[in-house]
C-alpha cells in the first residue's frame, strides 16, 4: 500500500516537473524570409491550434466540415479549433507572457481591430508574415478597408480574411419604413416599445460606434487617432440618448442580451423588430435555415455603418508558425475563399481582388455571390464608414456597462 | 514505521488538498493589490478602493445571498411537506426510481431547459399564444434573464428540492421518526403537534449543516446564472469571471478583489460550520 | 375522499420529473421551429445524423468527457480512500477536515480562475491532463470527506486484530479494509465521476476551449443559439447518469457533511 502512495506522490511530482522540460528552439525568425517550399515542408504533418469566435452555425460548419478536412487532406495538418475571441485571446497571451511560456497553447487567432491593438500593445503577435504567403498576392492592399484595421496599418502582422459591412436587419412586412437615423429610431421605439436592444458584445458596441459618429455630425467624425475629448463629449450624448429612451428598449432597458446570437433569436421570435450585425446583417443563412422569415431585409444607417475586415494572426509563442502560415495561406486561396463566399454557406465577402484572379475564378465568384435575401456589400458601399481607433471600442465596453447596464 | 507512513499520507493531503487552495488564494490576493499581473505596476490599494466604493461587490453579494436564501427556503419547505405527506407513496419501487431522476440533470442542462420553457419564444409562450392569451412574444411575462431572478430560482429549486426530499426520507427512516411519532400519538399528541414537535425538529436538527452547505453552493453557482441571469446585478461567480476576463486590462485586478472577498466569506462560513466540536449531524 | 388528492399530486410530480427528459429528446429531434408554432415543422433524426457524421465532434467530446471523468474518478477515489486514512486517524483530524472543506466549498470556476497561472506555468493549460488535474483537485476533497465515516473505532480494531494475528499491511488492505469499503468505494467512484462529468466553469478556464467536453459543447451551442444541437448534447450528458441510477440509486445521490 505504501507503494501506491509513492506512486501517487510520484505522479503529482512528475506533473510539477513536466513543465520545466519544455524549451523551444528559436528558428522562427528564419521563417520570415524562408522560401515558401521550406515553410511548406516544415508545416507538413503539424498540429495547428486555431482560436476563433464560434458563435455562428454557418461559420462553424465552414470550419469543421470544409477547412479542417481540407488542410488535413492537402497538407496533412491537424487543425484544432478552440473557442475564444477578443479578451480571451489577449488574456491568454498575457497569462503566457507572465508565466514565460515559450510554447504557447494557440498558434493562430481570428481577430479584429481592438484585439489587434491590444495584442500589439503586449507584443503578442508574430510577424510580419503576410508577404510570405503566396496567396497574399491576390489581395488588394490598396483598399484602405483591408490595409487599415481600426485606423492602424496592418503592416503584414495579420492577414485579412474577409471584408464586410454592418447592416440593420428588419422584416419589411412588419416594418415597412424602418428608422435610418437616431431621431427616427427614437420615434420608432416609442411607437413600438420593447422591440429594440443593444447586444452587450462587439456587435452592439459596433452599432454604438456608428451612433457616436452620427451624434458627432458626420460619417468621418471619429477618423484619426483616439481623441479623449471627442470621446467624452460624444459618449455623453450617446449615454444620454440611451438612458433617456431606455424605457422603450427591450425589457425596459433593465438588461441587455449578452450575445448577438441571442438578439437574433429575439428577432426571429418577433420580440425584436430590429436586429443588426456584421456580414451585411448575416441574413442569408438565417433565412435559408428557417430562423428568419423570408421577408427579412437589411440596410445601412443613413449616416453610415461600420465597414471593416477581419484578420488572421499568428501568436508570438506559437509552436507551429509554419503550420499556421500554411493554414492561413489556404484560407486565402481562391478555393477556400470561394467556398466561404457561397451565399448558401458562410456567405462572407472575399478579400481577394477580382482583377487579380483568373477569369475562371472570377466567374465562379460572381456566381457564388448571388444573395436572395440580404443586401450586398456593393449596395451598402455608399454608407460605409471606417472603423475608428480601437480605444473607442474598449472604452465603450467599459462605459456601456457603467453608464447604462449598471445605471 | 507507522508514524512515517502516516506522515506521507498527511503530506499528500497537504499537497493536493491544501496547497492548491492556498496558492490560488495568495495569487488572487497579490493580484488584487497589483503586485503581480502584466498590466500592473506595484503595490496599490486602488483596486480595493474602487471595488468597495463602487458597491458592485456588495450589490452582487446581496443579490446572490437573496437568491440562494429564497431557493433554499422554498425547497426545504417544499421537501419537508412532500416528505410529510407522501412518505409512504414515495417508497414504492417505481416512485423511488423516479424521484432520483432529477439528480441526473446538471446545472447547465437545467439552465438550458428552463430557458427553453420560459423564455418569450419558449414552450409556454407558444402554448399561451396558441391558447390566445398573448398575441405577440413580447407580451409573455419576463421569466428568464429577469430582474427578480425567477428563472434562476426556478432552476435552483428543481435542482435541490429532489435532493432534500431524498435526504429527509433517509433521515426519517434512520432516526426512527415513525416510531417516535407513534409514541407521541399514544401519549396523546395530535397530528399537528407531531409534525411540529417531532417531525420538524428532528429533521431540521439532523440536516441543518447540509442545508447551510447547499446555501453556500448556490451562492457560488455559475452555469445557471450565466444562462438565466441578467447583465446587472450578477451573481458572484459570474461577476468574478466577467471582471477577470474583461477587455480593459487595467481593471482585471478588481475581479481578483471580488474573488478574495468571496473566498474569505465562504472560508469563514466553513470555519463556523465545521470547526466547533459537536456531534456529527448527519452523515452517510 | 380525504386521500383522493394525493394520487393526483403524485402523478403530476411524476409528469413534471419526466417532462424535461422527454422535452430534451423531442427538442433534439426538432428543427425549423419558429415562434409561435407549437409543433416544429421538422421532426426526425436529421440533427442526430448530422452531428454524428460531421466534424462537429460531439462524439469525440463524448469520449473525451468519458476519459476525463473516468481518470478523475479513479485518481480521486484511490487517493481519497488512502489519504483519508491518514487524515481521520490523525490527532488533529478536525483541523485537517476543515482544511479539506475550503476547496470543496469554493465555487470551482473561481478556484480555477485563481489557479490558472500555476497551470499555465506547469504546462497544464489547454490540455486534457490539465483538466484532469484541475478536476481532481476539486473532486479529491469530496472523496476524502466521503470516507470520513469509514475510519471509525470498529475498523481500527479490525486492523489491530489483523496485526495481532500476524498479517502484514498488504493483507490488512486486501483482506479486510477493501472488502469492508467496497460498497463505499464504488459509490465514491461514481460520484466523483459525476462531479467531473457535470463540470463546466473550471473546465472552460483550464481547458481554454481546447478541451471540448460535453458541457463545453452544450454551452457552445447555447452561445450559437443552436438549441436543437444544444438539446442533443444535453441528452448525451444526462443519459449516462440515468443509466447509473438504474443500477444503483446511491451512485448519484451525493450527501454528507
Amino acid at each position: 500500500m505504501k507503494r501506491i502512495k509513492f506512486i501517487l506522490f510520484g505522479f503529482l511530482l512528475s506533473l510539477v516537473v513536466q513543465s520545466c522540460g519544455e524549451k523551444s528552439t528559436n528558428n522562427d525568425d528564419k521563417l520570415k524570409s524562408a522560401p515558401w517550399e521550406d515553410i511548406e515542408a516544415i508545416a507538413e504533418g503539424t498540429t495547428v491550434n486555431f482560436m476563433m469566435w464560434q458563435g455562428s452555425t454557418a461559420i462553424n460548419d465552414y470550419i469543421n466540415n470544409y477547412v479542417v478536412p481540407s488542410v488535413k487532406g492537402k497538407y496533412n495538418i491537424n487543425l484544432q479549433i478552440s473557442g475564444g475571441q477578443g479578451p480571451e485571446i489577449v488574456q491568454l497571451v498575457m497569462g503566457e507572457k507572465q508565466a514565460d511560456i515559450e510554447q504557447g497553447q494557440v498558434d493562430m487567432v481570428w481577430i479584429n481591430g481592438e484585439t489587434f491593438f491590444q495584442l500589439r500593445k503586449v507584443k503578442g503577435l508574430w510577424g510580419p508574415f503576410v508577404e510570405q504567403l503566396p496567396n497574399a498576392s491576390l489581395i488588394n492592399f490598396e483598399d484602405s478597408y483591408i490595409s487599415t484595421d481600426f485606423q492602424q496599418p496592418v503592416n503584414g502582422m495579420e492577414a485579412p480574411w474577409s471584408i464586410n459591412q454592418f447592416a440593420i436587419v428588419y422584416d419589411f412586412e412588419k416594418v415597412p419604413n424602418p428608422p435610418k437615423n437616431i431621431p427616427e429610431l427614437k420615434n420608432f421605439i416609442k411607437e413600438h416599445p420593447g422591440t429594440f436592444t443593444i447586444s452587450n458584445d462587439f456587435t452592439g458596441m459596433t452599432l454604438l460606434k456608428s451612433f457616436m459618429a452620427e451624434l458627432g455630425g458626420g460619417p468621418n467624425v471619429l477618423d484619426g487617432a483616439f481623441d479623449e475629448n471627442k470621446y467624452k463629449q460624444l459618449s455623453q450624448k450617446l449615454w444620454k440618448f440611451i438612458n433617456d429612451n431606455k424605457q422603450y428598449f427591450w425589457k425596459e432597458g433593465s438588461t441587455f442580451p449578452k450575445e448577438q446570437s441571442k438578439m437574433n433569436q429575439l428577432y426571429a421570435n418577433g420580440e425584436l423588430l430590429i436586429a443588426y450585425g456584421f456580414n451585411e446583417g448575416g441574413i442569408e443563412d438565417k433565412v435559408l435555415t428557417g430562423l428568419y422569415p423570408e421577408s427579412t431585409k437589411g440596410y445601412a444607417w443613413s449616416n453610415g455603418t461600420i465597414r471593416n475586415s477581419n484578420y488572421l494572426g499568428i501568436l508570438y509563442n506559437s509552436p507551429e508558425k509554419a503550420g499556421a502560415m500554411q493554414v492561413i495561406n489556404f484560407l486565402l486561396s481562391p478555393e477556400a475563399q470561394l467556398k466561404k463566399a457561397d451565399a448558401k454557406g458562410m456567405d462572407s465577402n472575399t478579400v481577394l481582388a477580382m482583377d487579380k484572379l483568373d477569369t475562371e475564378w472570377k466567374d465562379k465568384f460572381l456566381d457564388a455571390r448571388k444573395r436572395q435575401y440580404g443586401p450586398t456589400l456593393k449596395e451598402l458601399e455608399v454608407n460605409a464608414i471606417a472603423e475608428p481607433a480601437p480605444e473607442y471600442m474598449i472604452r465603450l465596453y467599459e462605459d456601456f456597462r457603467k453608464n447604462v447596464i449598471e445605471n | 514505521m507507522r508514524i512515517k507512513k502516516l506522515n506521507i499520507g498527511i503530506l499528500l493531503f497537504v499537497l493536493v488538498g491544501v496547497v492548491p487552495f492556498a496558492a490560488a488564494f495568495i495569487y488572487a490576493l497579490l493580484y488584487s493589490f497589483g503586485i503581480i499581473g502584466v498590466a500592473n505596476d506595484g503595490f496599490t490599494l486602488q483596486f480595493w478602493e474602487s471595488v468597495i466604493t463602487s458597491g458592485t461587490f456588495f450589490k452582487s453579494f446581496g443579490y446572490s445571498f437573496l437568491i440562494a436564501l429564497v431557493a433554499v427556503a422554498i425547497s426545504v419547505g417544499g421537501a419537508l411537506w412532500i416528505t410529510l405527506k407522501f412518505r409512504q407513496q414515495l417508497e414504492t419501487r417505481f416512485m423511488s426510481f423516479i424521484i432520483y431522476l432529477p439528480l441526473a440533470v446538471p446545472g447547465i442542462v437545467t439552465g438550458f431547459f428552463t430557458f427553453q420553457l420560459f423564455s418569450k419564444g419558449g414552450f409556454f409562450a407558444r402554448i399561451s399564444h396558441k391558447l390566445g392569451f398573448i398575441t405577440e412574444a413580447s407580451q409573455f411575462p419576463d421569466l428568464v434573464n429577469d430582474g427578480l431572478a425567477i428563472g434562476i430560482i426556478f432552476s435552483f429549486l428543481t435542482m435541490i428540492t429532489p435532493f432534500f426530499v431524498l435526504l429527509f426520507l433517509n433521515v426519517y427512516k434512520n432516526e426512527r421518526v415513525e416510531e417516535l411519532s407513534i409514541l407521541a400519538q399514544s401519549l396523546g399528541a395530535n397530528a399537528n403537534q407531531i409534525s411540529r414537535r417531532v417531525f420538524l425538529p428532528i429533521l431540521l436538527k439532523k440536516t441543518w449543516v447540509l442545508i447551510v452547505l447547499y446555501f453556500i453552493f448556490l451562492l457560488g453557482a455559475y452555469e445557471v446564472p450565466l444562462i438565466l441571469g441578467q447583465e446587472s446585478p450578477q451573481m458572484l461567480s459570474v461577476l468574478i469571471i466577467q471582471e477577470i476576463k474583461q477587455y480593459d486590462l487595467d481593471k482585471i485586478s478588481e475581479g481578483y478583489v471580488v474573488a478574495v472577498l468571496y473566498t474569505l466569506i465562504v472560508s469563514v462560513a466553513a470555519i463556523l460550520l465545521f470547526l466547533p466540536k459537536r456531534k456529527r449531524a448527519y452523515a452517510t | 375522499m380525504r386521500l383522493n388528492w394525493k394520487p393526483f399530486v403524485l402523478s403530476l410530480v411524476v409528469l413534471l420529473i419526466l417532462f424535461p427528459f422527454v422535452y430534451l429528446v423531442f427538442l433534439s429531434l426538432a428543427s425549423e421551429w419558429r415562434f409561435p408554432d407549437v409543433w416544429p415543422s421538422y421532426i426526425g433524426f436529421k440533427n442526430w445524423v448530422t452531428v454524428f457524421n460531421s466534424e462537429a465532434g460531439l462524439l469525440k467530446s463524448f469520449f473525451s468527457s468519458l476519459v476525463i471523468s473516468l481518470s478523475v474518478a479513479v485518481f480521486s477515489t484511490t487517493s481519497g480512500f488512502l489519504i483519508s486514512k491518514a487524515v481521520f486517524y490523525h490527532p488533529k483530524k478536525r483541523v485537517l477536515t476543515l482544511l479539506a472543506y475550503f476547496p470543496y466549498i469554493l465555487a470551482p470556476v473561481v478556484f480555477a480562475a485563481c489557479l490558472s497561472f500555476f497551470f499555465l506555468k506547469m504546462g497544464l493549460f489547454g490540455n486534457m491532463t490539465g483538466v484532469v488535474v484541475a478536476q481532481f483537485i476539486i473532486a479529491f476533497p469530496y472523496a476524502l470527506l466521503f470516507f470520513s465515516s469509514f475510519w471509525n473505532e470498529k475498523v481500527k480494531s479490525y486492523e489491530d486484530l489483523v496485526a495481532t494475528l500476524g498479517g502484514n499491511k498488504w493483507q490488512t488492505y486486501t483482506k479486510v479494509l477493501l472488502p469492508l469499503a467496497k460498497g463505499l468505494i464504488l459509490i465514491c467512484f461514481f460520484q466523483t465521476f459525476l462531479i467531473s462529468w457535470f463540470e463546466y466553469g473550471l473546465t472552460s478556464i483550464i481547458g481554454i476551449g481546447k478541451v471540448q467536453t460535453l458541457t463545453i459543447k452544450v454551452f457552445l451551442f447555447i452561445k450559437e443559439a443552436n438549441y436543437f444541437y444544444g438539446a442533443l448534447s444535453c441528452c448525451l450528458l444526462i443519459f449516462p447518469p440515468v443509466v447509473l441510477l438504474y443500477f444503483n440509486k446511491r451512485y448519484v445521490f451525493k450527501k454528507f457533511v
